[in-house]
């Protein structure tokens, strides 16, 4: 027994706390009870608690632009639908790139202004890049409202 | 999992639409060799390593879904 439990059963033995206090005190003991005081923690059946965020699975790019844009006859729309997974996949393509182009590459990139350094560029900093990617909403509205870019993941 | 169809659909008024079942599970294997194949003679990229990220690739394509529409013309691509 921890001394902080038999330091509230003390209290409570002495009558200077009630047992419902008593009970609260132990819940906020328990490593992975958080506040609840009903033993619902922990087995997914806490209503009152914030939902668990779902993980996106696809990224989204919607484009809608007019004729001014396109030069083509009436709206244009584009909808793609690209699962996160590929991104990830993606990635582990660009791993195969051999390392002596890799400085070419680079300098290509940041030439036409993407200063990006292909060699650091890893899985690992990729899942952390998906993981700030799900909360993402890009909404481009073109100056005449003739394009509107819609980026986000679902 | 792999992906097994893609389903590839053209609408077009001034002639009939197609709409195409393509059974991508008969040429991705094939697909795959030649692209490492070629990677490997091109690039010099260890054999195992290419496979492992194509065989990464192929298996993350299924829910691809790509659509462009203008006014009379509509192209749906989708990969299940």
């Amino acid at each position: 027994m921890s001394e902080h439990r038999r330091q509230i059963l003390e209290m409570l033995a002495a009558g200077k706390i009630t047992a419902d206090e008593a009970e609260r005190l132990l819940a906020a003991l328990e490593p992975d009870s958080g506040t609840n005081l009903h033993g619902s923690a922990g087995n997914g059946k806490d209503v009152d608690g914030p939902a668990p965020k779902s993980r996106a699975k696809y990224l989204r790019v919607l484009v809608e632009a007019d004729e001014s844009m396109t030069g083509i006859k009436g709206p244009t729309t584009v909808n793609v639908r690209v699962p996160m997974q590929l991104l990830r996949a993606g990635v582990r393509l660009a791993s195969l790139i051999p390392k002596q182009a890799h400085d070419q590459l680079d300098q290509a990139l940041s030439l036409h202004g993407v200063p990006v350094t292909l060699s650091q560029i890893k899985p690992e900093n990729l899942e952390e890049l998906i993981d700030h990617l799900e909360d993402l909403t890009v909404d481009v509205d073109g100056q005449d409202g003739n394009t509107r870019v819609k980026v986000f993941c679902e | 999992m792999t992906p097994n169809i893609a389903i590839v659909r053209v609408q077009n008024p001034n002639w009939r639409g197609i709409r195409l079942w393509v059974p991508l599970f008969l040429l991705w294997i094939p697909l795959i060799l030649l692209v490492v194949f070629v990677a490997c003679l091109v690039g010099r990229v260890d054999a195992l390593r290419a496979i492992a990220a194509f065989w990464a690739l192929s298996c993350s394509l299924p829910g691809t879904d790509v659509r462009v529409s203008t006014d009379r013309n509509h192209v749906m691509v989708r990969i299940l």
